[in-house]
């Protein structure tokens, strides 16, 4: 008999809700308390694994797991060679480039010879700033990029923005998108073709009523 | 802390037990290019960073660990064995006859600047086959990628094979800007079927062309491309490729792997110089491929005014390791009895392991000068099967010490060679 398929599913934050939501319009009800990190569904064929949703493109990437639910903007920045078999539509968000308000810059060409940036994306960033031929520092930090500018850390930040409201809240404004993400069904390269059956399967249940 | 003895990141050692394992594939990998008429080469680990970046394409050169030789010439670890290969054949084989059967065991080198850590050395086997384009060179390098990893000990192996240049052209009979086949290429390789409908919608394709990505897209076994009909003229080498992976279903046919071998259209080799058949090899449970490769018919001419298409394949060693591993292989030991011999005599100790070595068992001379109790610990701890005390002479009985049953006999070095079935 085969194993079970295993289906990542970010354990915390934004994308968590909605995973759960399109997988039980699929059919694929969470049957075990959240707590644990593997939980049995009511589909005896899959099994859910709650994981850190930065952390999914990798897991999906060596095969750990065999699908999962993460943003389009973290399988680039975590350079996960996988399949993206499916646009979920949620999690709409863009990774930005933004300043302080009274920041003297006030587009991308007015970025200094020398500036830090502050951002949980240093892959993307470093690969968007040396497209334009900016020599930036690039800091990575995790989470609340948005204190960078306020403490001096950095002058400029790159993070996702879904509706703008955090930056306007930190007085920040947007000053270009790096890329516009939503959230995808990942998969393992090898593992469709392993499971492709089940996996198509599974995909036009998702297609049928799982996406709103 | 930062300690000199650690080795660099995405680096490591290999410990005996594991480059037992190691040379265990290896060994079976080599045996079988070499029943298959390939002939191993050797290149060295540093060449001109110019050589090594002919044809590659800019993203594998941006991998090479570079630096300056004393004169001032930009020199660069191999990242990969083709580009040396086709070197090798363009200026020191000139006068080999086409055909050319090459195989190849080797460490390459790559750097990754992604913080992503990779690692950074790799032990690669391949084989390239050079100067011929037919589909029974292509048949032949599948095959040869499968029994190989069926020697191995691999099982469930199969390889899924694309074509890059049917991907090419069908790229460019769409008439999209560069932007927009980039966009199609990664639809294409995400497998999302939807997005890629509603895009090719959008961009007003013609429907043959729609139909052909489509079908192509479902298509999982060779033959299933049969159903692709491309009508007008300017499909005519997009229909060239497919009668190309046609043929090679029928070879694959002959030599009765047909139905390990798949066809999967997303498949895209990230080098750039592939210009026919592109395939990778994978088993169910471990999610990376064990290897792959593919036809470079332009690639060693950017070498020499030599235009000589070739195909082959790389494996990478440690991830067939790892497939046996998960696939609870036992790499089959050749288990010699191990004796360790000590003498107060060394004359006589040394002419003991001579005997014992002709008779082709592993014979370790002690030469601690240790009493016989410490020696006999050692002998334990090392995984010494029997301990050998010998007298003065080897006519004389000598103390037999079996590590095993922890018992000793006085026996003569003869009786003891029969005992274990050694003929001396």
């Amino acid at each position: 008999m085969k194993r079970k398929i295993r289906i990542a599913i970010p354990n915390k934050g934004r994308l968590k809700q909605p995973s759960i939501q399109v997988l039980q319009r699929a059919g694929v009800n969470i049957l075990e308390e959240e707590r644990a990190y593997i939980s049995k569904t009511s589909d005896p064929r899959f099994e859910a694994i709650f994981a850190r949703a930065f952390d999914i493109p990798i897991y999906v990437h060596y095969g750990a797991v065999d699908l999962g639910i993460t943003g389009h903007d973290l399988i680039l920045e975590r350079e996960a060679d996988v399949h993206e078999l499916l646009d979920l539509e949620f999690g709409k968000c863009q990774l930005v480039v933004a300043v302080p308000e009274n920041s003297k810059i006030n587009s991308i060409n007015d970025v200094p010879a020398v500036a830090r940036v502050a951002t949980e994306y240093p892959n993307l960033s470093r690969k968007y700033f040396e497209g334009l031929g900016k020599q930036v520092e690039i800091l990575g930090v995790r989470g609340t990029s948005e204190l960078a500018p306020k403490l001096g850390l950095a002058q400029i930040i790159v993070d996702i923005s879904s509706s703008g409201e955090t930056l306007r809240k930190n007085n920040l404004e947007v000053i270009a998108t790096i890329l516009d993400s939503t959230c995808r069904l990942a998969c393992n390269k090898i593992a469709y073709r392993t499971f492709e059956n089940e996996i198509n399967e599974f995909l036009g249940r998702l297609r049928q009523g799982g996406l709103k | 802390m930062f300690t000199k003895l650690h080795t660099p990141k995405g680096t490591r050692d290999y410990l005996p037990e594991e480059v037992e394992r190691y040379r265990y594939i290896e060994k079976e990998l080599r045996e079988n290019f070499k029943l298959w008429g390939y002939q191993e080469v050797r290149s060295p680990t540093i060449e001109f960073v110019e050589a090594l970046s002919t044809g590659v394409g800019s993203e594998l050169v941006d991998t090479m660990f570079k630096f300056q030789d004393y004169d001032g010439k930009i020199l660069a670890l191999r990242a990969e064995m083709t580009a040396p290969v086709a070197r090798i054949v363009t200026t020191r084989m000139t006068s080999t006859p086409e055909p050319i059967r090459l195989f190849y065991l080797s460490n390459v080198f790559r750097y990754s600047q992604s913080y992503v850590e990779r690692g950074r050395e790799f032990w690669q086997a391949g084989v390239e086959l050079i100067g011929c384009n037919t589909s029974e060179a292509d048949g032949e390098i599948l095959s040869l990628l499968i029994s190989s990893l069926r020697k191995v000990g691999l099982k469930e192996v199969r390889v899924d094979v694309g074509h890059a240049s049917l991907l090419k052209d069908l790229l460019k009979a769409t008439g999209l800007d560069e932007e927009k086949k980039g966009i199609l290429q990664n639809l294409l390789a995400y497998r999302d079927e939807t997005r890629l409908e509603k895009f090719m919608d959008q961009n007003n394709f013609p429907s043959e062309v729609r139909e052909a990505f489509l079908q192509l897209s479902c298509c999982r076994r060779l033959d299933e491309v049969s159903s692709i009909s491309l009508n007008s003229s300017e499909y005519e080498k997009a229909n060239d490729h497919l009668r190309n992976l046609l043929e090679v279903e029928d070879i694959l046919a002959d030599y009765n792997i047909e139905d390990f071998v798949f066809f999967d259209f997303s498949l895209t080799r990230k080098i750039e110089y592939y210009t026919g058949m592109v395939f990778e090899a994978s088993v169910p449970n471990l999610g990376l491929p064990l290897g792959g490769g593919g036809r470079y018919d332009d690639f060693i001419e950017k070498f020499a005014k030599l235009k000589l298409p070739a195909t082959g394949f790389a494996l990478e060693i440690e991830k067939c390791l790892q497939a046996l591993t998960t696939q609870g292989f036992q790499i089959p030991e050749k288990t010699k009895t191990k004796i360790l011999v000590s003498s107060k005599s060394r004359n006589a100790a040394i002419r003991a392991v001579n005997v014992l070595r002709d008779a082709g068992f592993v014979a370790l001379l002690d030469i601690t000068k240790n009493d016989e109790e410490k020696i006999m610990d050692y002998g334990k701890l090392a995984g010494m099967d029997y301990v050998v005390f010998v007298g003065s002479s080897l006519k004389k009985p000598a103390t037999i010490y079996d590590v095993g049953s922890n018992i000793s006999r006085n026996i003569g070095i003869e009786t003891f060679l029969q005992s274990i079935g050694g003929q001396s």
